[in-house]
């Protein structure tokens, strides 16, 4: 066997040229793997912490039916239990309180529904980016109770600016009756994600209570975590251990099922780069294997004459080929390393870009997980002896006499 | 079949048809010839005689149109693939007309290839190259690789390949082809002593004069049939 390695070595360099172009291929195939797969979980945490950071938070905890009917008396059961109990959690980073109901707007010029939340800006701020986008005005800086944060594209659609007067019509939650209140623009953000620019607005907490009439009650509890992937774990206890008292606890994946479903299709545009990149790795392969095998076919003829068996010529071909690849997997690890680092290092502006309802707001930074350059390259490896085959069982079938006559 | 004692090779009606772009060519028409064991022998005939295709034929690289071949008793038609393969590692030797080294192996390994087959040791391997080497006036040159060595040189590495495990026949394919008269004369001189010294068979397929001036027996091929079969007193 050591023999065969050893012929099967220096075989791959009689024609060095050739071998450095297959070598090349299979190797930027390789690196292109590697790299692809580091961007796409870059870009799958960058959207995830997009999504989770933008207001979402990486979990929720609400009265059971209130995610579906929004009805302002389904609020949490037992707050004071479950804060003092997500107070002692250690996984738990951080949480804040809201109260959200649908609601109208008005201005002097124009009208619009829209989502309004009661929140508690001082913790707020680590689990929503509504203060790092604020385009005009400030995010709650005084005191003033009837301040209002609207976003950027209703500011247009109700023709205000800051300072300008609006008027804010809600249900209230024990009689049902409608109660109005006037706020004053404070701040516009701009999230880049229409649904949020158009249909979100803010006040303060203490004052939204007041006015959906639920005491000191809330709706919703945001939570983020101390490691964002513990949230990505549906079947985690955490969600069941929230999920009582008529409460549910469920995180980002439920909440936004749209971009676990963009994730996922991730995965599938990788698994079919995949394809066509081993696709063009296997016909380098194949090629290089049969440019070679029919320009030694004399000496294969040799080699079958003095008694070497077709399962010998099998395994000879068969570590032509894993010696190629190991050359070109040894190429391709370094050429995919050096690039992903590179854009490790520089990052790529995608920032601004909103999918799946997500605005991304971050720099995308590839990702390097030891196990790109375990699985691809033994992928690459276990393909390329597959594909080996071929040659080989072509090689080890041909006419002695056939072969013999090719030096004539 | 018959009791075939010290024949190393016994045909009988051999013909070989093939097809070569839709045109049969009949290239062995039906020999019968046996050639014992110790023989220094010649197939002669010119370009297309079927000479090639006959020693193909006769040692299991292609299989007979119809008739049947012997080799050291065995019947080659009822072998296996496989059982083809190992007759030819441990019963005959081959020589090319174009040495046919491995270029990416050294003089030594390929000579010790068909004995790495055998599944011999490599301190026997080590010992038979270099003895053999020795006998072949190229005692020294077990690292050299091929291309950097004369083609007289190669040829005789070629003859040790095919000498060095001790088959009973050496097929040689027009081994002087490819040398200048001085050195394919010594070559065959060496053959010979070797035929000697060791009683292996020699059959070689040529048209070239020395062989058949030095071969205790020419067997003349034309038209793909035997048409003369000359033995001479043995030295």
């Amino acid at each position: 066997m050591w023999f065969d390695i050893k012929l099967a070595w220096r075989n791959i360099f009689r024609n060095k040229r050739r071998t450095f172009i297959a070598g090349t291929a299979i190797g930027v195939g390789l690196a292109s793997m590697i790299f692809t797969d580091a961007l796409m979980i870059g870009m799958k945490d960058n959207m995830i912490r997009s999504a989770t950071k933008s207001f979402l938070g990486e979990g929720q905890i609400h009265r059971e039916g209130f995610r579906l009917t929004q009805e302002v008396d389904k609020t949490i059961n037992n707050l004071d239990g479950v804060i003092s109990r997500l107070e002692n959690e250690e996984v738990v980073e951080r949480f804040t309180l809201r109260a959200a109901t649908f609601g109208m707007i008005t201005s002097p010029a124009n009208v619009s529904s829209v989502m309004f939340y009661g929140i508690q800006p001082s913790s707020e701020k680590f689990l929503s980016q509504i203060d790092d986008v604020i385009e005009e005005g400030a995010y709650f800086k005084g005191d003033q109770e009837r301040e209002i944060v609207i976003g950027d594209d209703l500011a247009e659609i109700l023709e205000v600016g800051i300072g300008d007067r609006t008027v804010i019509t809600v249900t209230q939650a024990e009689t049902g009756d409608l109660i109005q209140e006037m706020f004053r623009v404070s701040g516009i953000y701009k999230f880049n994600v229409k649904e949020m620019d158009t249909g979100m607005v803010f006040v303060r907490l203490a004052k939204a209570q007041e006015m959906l009439g639920i005491g000191s009650d809330v709706h919703e509890i945001a939570i983020k975590f101390e490691d964002i992937h513990f949230a990505s774990k549906e079947d985690n206890p955490f969600w069941s251990e929230y999920s009582v008292d008529g409460n549910e606890a469920v995180s980002w994946t439920t909440l936004l099922p749209q971009l676990e479903a963009v994730l996922g299709l991730f995965w599938i545009s990788l698994l079919v780069m995949g394809i066509i990149l081993f696709g063009i790795v296997a016909f380098g392969i194949v090629n290089n294997m049969f440019m070679s095998l029919y320009e030694r076919m004399f000496e294969f003829g040799v080699i079958r004459a003095i008694g070497t068996r077709p399962s010998g010529v099998r395994r000879l071909i068969l570590l032509e080929a894993a010696a190629l690849s190991i050359l070109s997997i040894i190429l391709g690890i370094i050429i995919g390393f050096l690039i992903t680092l590179i854009f490790v290092k520089t990052g790529i502006d995608y920032r601004g870009i909103e999918i799946a309802g997500t605005s991304i707001h971050e720099m995308l930074y590839p990702v390097i997980h030891i196990q790109q350059f375990i699985i691809y390259p033994v992928a690459v490896f276990a393909f390329t002896l597959i594909i080996g085959l071929y040659p080989s069982i072509v090689a080890s079938k041909m006419s002695i006499a056939g072969a013999l006559r090719k030096s004539l | 079949m018959e009791d075939n004692g010290k024949k190393i090779i016994v045909t009988k009606d051999v013909k070989k048809y093939y097809k070569e772009e839709d045109i049969v060519v009949k290239a062995v028409r039906g020999i019968d010839l046996t050639i014992e064991s110790g023989e220094f022998a010649a197939v002669v005939g010119p370009s297309g005689s079927g000479k090639t295709t006959f020693l193909n034929v006769i040692s299991g690289l292609d299989t007979p149109t119809e008739g049947k071949v012997w080799l050291s008793g065995k019947l080659l038609s009822e072998m296996s693939g496989k059982e083809l393969s190992d007759l030819r590692r441990d019963r005959i030797g081959f020589i090319f007309q174009a040495y046919n080294l491995i270029p990416v192996l050294t003089v030594e390994e390929n000579i010790e290839y068909v004995m790495l087959l055998q599944g011999v040791p490599k301190e026997k391997r080590h010992e038979k190259v270099v003895q053999i080497l020795e006998e072949i006036g190229m005692g020294g040159m077990e690292k050299r690789f091929p291309p950097k060595i004369s083609g007289g040189q190669q040829q005789r590495v070629a003859i040790a390949r095919a000498m060095v495990s001790q088959p009973e026949l050496i097929l040689a394919d027009e081994p002087t082809a490819n040398l200048d008269q001085a050195t394919g004369g010594e070559l065959l001189d060496m053959m010979r002593e070797l035929n000697k010294k060791t009683g292996m068979t020699f059959l070689f397929s040529t048209h070239d004069r020395m062989v058949m001036e030095r071969a205790d027996r020419v067997i003349t091929l034309k038209d793909g049939k035997i048409d003369k079969d000359d033995r001479k007193a043995k030295n």
